[in-house]
């Protein structure tokens, strides 16, 4: 088997010689070999009755009990690699030593049998919310709101994918049986042949007097004249339908607006009406009409009846009063004659036959036929002979039914397979194994949908399926990986995977008040929070002198208030962090981490890049020059730019930041846990998670810089401090928007410089970035397929996990951090395609 | 046409008058008002329904605004809870009950995770990002499945805080922990409904007034038609699976049955009310809008004795929201560590108050609803408004802020501020539980016995 061989390949030879090597024999090489280098270099810590950390390797009953003791043994080789331990300031173990230390944890301690590579276990995994609406667009051909519709899914190791965590409620089933009714109803066709429909839509109509809209919407004003017209061009002559789609909307205060509107077919008037302020009452017309082929004109016209000087005044609290023609085009349907009539849209997805046999015995071999089909493409893999039979039952009994047809007891069926264990679920086989001692391979079905919703977050496509079909998936992986990853559905790995491991998906709901982050900036939080809420105070006088009708006072207060806006109109800065801007941050992360993929660019870019992707909206806000429009591309930064990899991204900045400041805690802790992989433990029960006081005794306000220091002077709370505040410090000329700074509370903002708790220094932001793709790099090799191997499997690291991300980060060593080392390392490795056997 | 000078929000205020419902008894259904009448399940002494609800606000309260001054019948309320005074007669407010089983322990940070998980679960959570989700069953589906068969559903579970986040949750906690309330088993968690809409359909059916019966007979039939086989399926499925994977396809069976044996229940209730009010669109935007519009689904749902259990989660603990609404614009949690600074003590205290004020607006909303036996809807239920953080400072979990509303059926004696001492909040529970006429029970999480002085 091809795949045996590579598994065996990415082995290092070391390991190998050690397979014979029993336990005993492991535990007799702790006594002789691993204990001495414990007692050098941890035990004045970890031994001898200190036991800092609550840490301590000589309080077990016996070698076996600690060699036992997996958490401590995974926890010590991750600090020993990391370079957390020894500290700094103590000595580093000799490398021979190192290796053999790290050898004994991960084969004798840890019990990682090189030769049956465990491939850990995978807990049955449901369709999560963004993989059942990808799976219904892709099986059914329609887009169903699975997010509006379903409750949230839980995340676990900080996915929403996690096979363990996704429960199923009654609730949630019943979602999914209502679900499959609301699906079929939509998708599946009923009708053998239907009447051809097309949309002319408002966009076709060009003229004068077009508002706003949205979308294909146009909105006119009653209170403007339209003139507009659509020539539509017809293949077909016949007699058409002609439907006027168009509504009157008013706000919801009262507008005395009216207009009269006028629709004309080929020059002839179809419909005359006065239009007036109403809550949505549509406005309509049908006309049947003989058409020769050739070119025909639609038009609507409006004239307005009352005068723009008449529209009134907005009252406060209502909103502006408004009233207009919501005009959405035209539906034409025809030509009505029979002959022209034609199969439904999506008809041929569920139905393979131009005809329906007329017997039973032939629509139950059709009905077969179809369901087949149709049930193993959502099952994704084939389908027993059994439920074949027993969906067929279903679908002719219900066909057979008061009001049923043939299409109507197929969607019955249908209905049945969305609601089944093995839509929802993702099933795996097994392919039978030599060796029992051995994990048996997944099935070539199985393998196509772990790829399949790995990269695309969907079902295997038709090439996928084939391939597994004929047992050559496997066989053609790195061909089916390129092809898969330059496929537009890959998008959802950048949403899915880097949207939760980077959190660049919250950036759109992350609260921030932009006026008090910028008022921060300038030391003005005070007198702004004074003055909004002096502004508060006037609109609610405002709004009392009203109800007493007091118009002297009210004109009194408005005019004070009007002079309260003037003076502090922010000189023209902008004070929002709306959502467009928004929306570029979230799309320069994914688009980033796209192009590195589509590129085959190396991980490292992500952490530091001379290049991001920007709008102008985005680059006005990251003050790069000369970008112009709303489309985003990949931009080449100024040389002394600090923007260029993900720490100095909008997304990060804010979903790292609170609602009115940043938080270099946060941020700080946001590298430790998402690039070095070494989040450092939670705080202590009891003691809140503060970034220290703000104030001084005498109740000045102190930077964030300054009252942090004081934190850290606290010995419970700088061993972790330590850590996360030099890094998030290093991002503070960053405000909770993002924006560049160069003060925080008026005060101006000091380099940014200090030291990685692994000593390494750095003098602000971009030589932080320099340092973590340097000499943390193996830190942060080690931390992306962590996370990437957890958003593959679904389920948390486990220390068997150890060799398959030792051998990735090795790789990525080699060719300088390749994308496609690391995604294809991810797809061939052991837990990827194989599955723990059952142990009795 | 609505009158332009009432603006939305009075609209959404005046939706709940202009319902207009059957008398309860022309729908309690035979089967249910035998089981009233023969037993105490449920079930006042005059025979009405008897509800229970649970309702979860975030990160504690602080203390000294939120507790009354002075004890028994003589008490004034706090800053927090005024919003309560013209409901005095039906609530009262308790001092002193706790949750252990949410401190630290040996499971180190987490406090907001575990105040949610424990709350109405009373057990220590386990600290998991994952694998191995465990807390226990809690009270209120104790009660579920009791009595849920008397009701077309046996428990309806609510949030107004649909939000998720990326990334973990609270210090090495799953998510499930702070995102549920009602744990059906040990180690599955009821998700709550967030959306209206979706709430309002799921009780009356789709549509226009008028039509939702019909909707909810169709929906009816088209799951029992596809339950055979989905039912078959998983039960084949379900043998070739193992461990972990079989727990899983459980929940799918266990779900299943409910829903098969929620429709064999439906069957037995004829004449579902149709409220004749237009269904919900969605979430609105303003939040208090959203929970008054969720708070009314829920006296909805007791009104037509559509269900007598339910909960609802404010919002999750450890929520960071800021409230537009009354001009707070820091995030609930980062100001509840507010490290004694009073301009942060008085943001936290506002927004305790404005949990507060849905209270008591949905309790005025219950208060003026009548029952099948002439009392309020709110005299004939059993509402638990609080927090599983006392101080959201501090992170303590003793001497939670916590308000019992209702009479019990007249079982209760509200109107006072009831002072204890370090009693579990389960004591509590396990009191409710005997009102509500489920027996049998001696212990619940870490109870130590009854707790009566209500």
């Amino acid at each position: 088997m091809l795949r045996r061989t590579r598994i065996l390949a990415i082995l290092s030879m070391a390991a190998l010689q050690q397979v014979a090597r029993s336990e005993t024999d492991y535990a007799g090489m702790y006594e002789k070999e691993i204990l001495p280098i414990l007692e050098e270099n941890c035990y004045s810590c970890h031994g001898d009755g200190e036991d800092k950390g609550k840490v301590s390797f000589d309080t077990f009953g016996s070698t076996a009990e600690l060699m036992n003791q997996s958490g401590l043994w995974v926890h010590a080789l991750k600090n020993i690699r990391s370079g957390m331990m020894p500290p700094t300031k103590k000595k580093r173990i000799p490398q021979e030593d190192f290796a053999k230390l790290e050898d004994w944890i991960k084969h004798g301690a840890l019990k990682i049998d090189p030769l049956h590579p465990d491939p850990g276990r995978v807990t049955l995994r449901r369709l999560n919310r963004v993989e059942y609406r990808n799976t219904i667009r892709d099986l059914m051909g329609i887009d169903f709101r699975a997010d509006e519709e379903f409750p949230a899914d839980d995340t676990g190791y900080g996915f929403d994918n996690i096979g363990d965590v996704l429960s199923t409620s009654s609730m949630l089933l019943e979602k999914y049986m209502q679900a499959a009714e609301t699906i079929v109803a939509k998708a599946v066709p009923l009708e053998r042949r239907i009447t051809p429909q097309i949309e002319v839509g408002a966009d076709e109509f060009l003229g004068t007097g077009a508002g706003g809209g949205r979308d294909s919407e146009l909105r006119i004003s009653l209170y403007d004249p339209a003139d507009l017209t659509a020539k539509h061009n017809i293949t077909k002559s016949g007699t058409y339908r002609i439907v006027l789609n168009a509504s009157v909307n008013g706000s919801f205060a009262y507008d005395p607006g009216r207009a009269e509107v006028e629709w004309f077919v080929d020059g002839q008037r179809m419909m005359d009406q006065s239009l007036k302020w109403e809550a949505g009452r549509p406005v309509e017309s049908t006309t049947e009409v003989k058409w020769q082929a050739g070119e025909h004109t639609l038009r609507l016209m409006m004239k307005p009846l009352v005068g723009k000087e008449q529209k009134p005044a907005e009252k406060p609290g209502d909103g502006p009063p408004n009233v207009d023609l919501r005009f959405k085009g035209v539906t034409l349907i025809g030509p009505l004659e029979p002959a022209f009539s034609k199969r439904p849209k999506n008809y041929d997805r569920f139905f393979s036959r131009d005809e329906v046999p007329q017997d039973t015995a032939g629509q139950t071999q059709y009905a077969e036929e179809i369901l087949r089909g149709f049930t193993a493409r959502a099952f994704r893999r084939p389908v027993d002979d059994a439920t074949v039979s027993r969906l067929t039952t279903l679908a002719m009994d219900s066909a057979a039914m008061a009001g049923g047809s043939f299409e109507r007891g197929i969607a019955r069926a249908i209905t049945a397979v969305l609601a089944s264990p093995r839509f929802l679920f993702r099933m795996e086989e097994v392919l039978p194994q030599n060796d029992p001692q051995d994990h048996p391979l997944l099935d070539e079905y199985a393998l196509a949908s772990r790829l399949s919703y790995f990269l695309w977050s969907t079902m295997p496509d038709h090439t996928l399926y084939q391939l597994a079909s004929r047992g050559e998936l496997r066989k053609n992986l790195p061909a089916q990986i390129d092809r898969m990853l330059k496929d537009d559905r890959s998008d959802e790995l950048m949403e899915n995977f880097a949207g939760q491991w980077l959190q660049s998906r919250d950036v759109e709901s992350v609260s921030i008040d932009a006026r008090i982050v910028l008022a921060r900036d300038i030391g003005q939080e005070k007198d702004m929070r004074r003055r909004f809420e002096k502004y508060q105070q006037l609109n609610r006088d405002i709004d009392a002198a009203e109800r007493a009708h007091d118009s002297t006072k009210v004109d009194a207060l408005r005019a004070e208030r009007a002079e309260m806006k003037a003076k502090f109109s922010n000189g023209g800065r902008r004070i929002e962090f709306g959502g467009s801007l928004r929306t570029a941050m979230r799309r320069e992360t994914e688009m980033m981490f796209r192009h590195l993929v589509q590129t085959d660019g190396s991980v490292l870019a992500l952490i530091e890049n001379d290049s991001t992707f920007l709008n102008e909206e985005l680059a006005n806000h990251y003050g790069v020059p000369d970008v112009r429009g709303d489309k985003m591309r990949l931009v080449k930064l100024p040389p002394d730019s600090p923007r260029g990899g993900i720490l100095t991204m909008g997304t990060v900045l804010a979903v790292t930041s609170n609602p009115t400041r940043t938080s270099p805690v946060k941020r700080g802790l946001f590298i430790l846990d998402n690039i070095l992989g070494t989040p450092p433990p939670p705080p202590p029960p009891n003691i809140p998670s503060l970034e220290a006081s703000e104030k001084t005794h005498n109740g000045d306000d102190r930077t964030l810089r300054e009252a942090l220091a004081m934190h850290r002077e606290k010995p419970l709370c700088s061993s972790c401090h330590d850590r996360m505040d030099p890094l998030g410090l290093a991002m503070e000329n960053f405000n909770a928007m993002g924006l560049w700074r160069d003060k925080e509370r008026g005060q101006p903002i000091e380099g940014g410089g200090g030291k990685l708790i692994t000593g390494e220094p750095f003098a602000d932001v971009r030589e932080l970035k320099h340092v973590l793709v340097t000499a943390r790099r193996t830190d942060y090799y080690r931390c992306i397929t962590e996370k990437m191997l957890t958003y593959a499997l679904g389920r948390g690291p486990e220390p068997c996990d150890i060799p398959t991300v030792d051998a990735i980060v090795e790789d990525l060593e080699k060719s300088g951090g390749k994308f496609s080392k690391l995604i294809t390392g991810i797809i061939e490795s052991t837990p990827f395609q194989k599955r723990q056997r059952d142990t009795p | 046409m609505i009158p332009s000078n009432i603006n939305r929000r009075g609209f959404l205020r005046g939706v709940g008058a202009c319902i207009a419902l059957p008398a309860l008894e022309a729908f309690l259904p035979g089967r249910a008002m035998a089981a009233a009448t023969s037993g105490k399940i449920a079930t006042t002494a005059t025979g009405a329904p008897l509800r229970m609800a649970f309702l979860y606000f975030p990160n504690g309260a602080i203390q000294n605004q939120w507790a009354p001054v002075g004890s028994g019948r003589d008490f004034i309320f706090g800053n927090t809870l005024a919003p309560l005074e013209s409901m005095r007669q039906r609530v009262q407010v308790i001092s002193g009950l706790g949750h252990v089983n949410a401190e630290a322990g040996a499971d180190g940070a987490g406090d907001h995770a575990r105040a949610n998980g424990t709350f109405l679960t009373g057990v220590r959570v386990k600290k998991t990002a994952g694998s191995d989700i465990r807390a226990g069953i809690s009270v209120d589906q104790i009660a579920a499945n009791e009595i849920g068969g008397l009701t077309r559903f046996a428990s309806l579970e609510l949030s107004s805080d649909p939000h998720r986040k990326s990334g973990g949750c609270d210090s090495g906690y799953s998510c499930a922990y702070e995102s549920n309330l009602a744990w059906r088993s040990p180690t599955s968690p009821l998700s709550p409904e967030s959306n209206p809409r979706m709430v309002f359909e799921r009780l009356f059916g789709s549509g226009v007034p008028g039509q939702r019966g019909a909707s909810l007979v169709q929906r009816r039939t088209q799951q029992r038609s596809i339950l055979d086989f989905v039912m078959d399926d998983a039960k084949s499925v379900q043998k070739q699976l193992t461990h972990r994977d079989k727990a899983k396809m459980d929940e799918y069976l266990t779900g299943l049955r409910e829903i098969e044996q929620r429709i064999v229940t439906a069957e037995g209730f004829k004449n579902i009310p149709d409220p004749s009010m237009p269904t919900p669109e969605g979430i609105p935007t303003a939040y208090d809008d959203y929970i008054r519009l969720m708070f009314q689904m829920m006296a909805l749902a007791f009104e037509t004795d559509a269900t007598r259990v339910s909960s609802m989660i404010l919002a999750h603990d450890g929520s960071n929201r800021s409230f537009p609404e009354i001009e707070i614009a820091e995030g609930h949690h980062s100001l509840s560590h507010h490290r004694d600074d009073p301009a942060l003590i008085q943001k936290v205290a506002q927004i305790d108050r404005f949990y507060a004020e849905r209270l008591a607006e949905f309790l005025k909303l219950l208060d003026s609803k009548h029952d099948a036996d002439g009392n309020s809807i709110l005299h004939n239920s059993m509402i638990v408004y609080g927090s599983g953080c006392s101080d959201g400072n501090r992170h303590t979990h003793v001497d939670l802020p916590v308000v019992l509303a209702g009479n019990g059926g007249g079982r209760f004696n509200p109107g006072r501020h009831v002072q204890t001492d370090s009693t579990p909040m389960c004591n509590l529970y396990l009191n409710l539980l005997d009102t509500m006429g489920v027996s049998g029970l001696d212990r619940f999480g870490d109870s130590t016995g009854r707790f009566s002085d209500v």
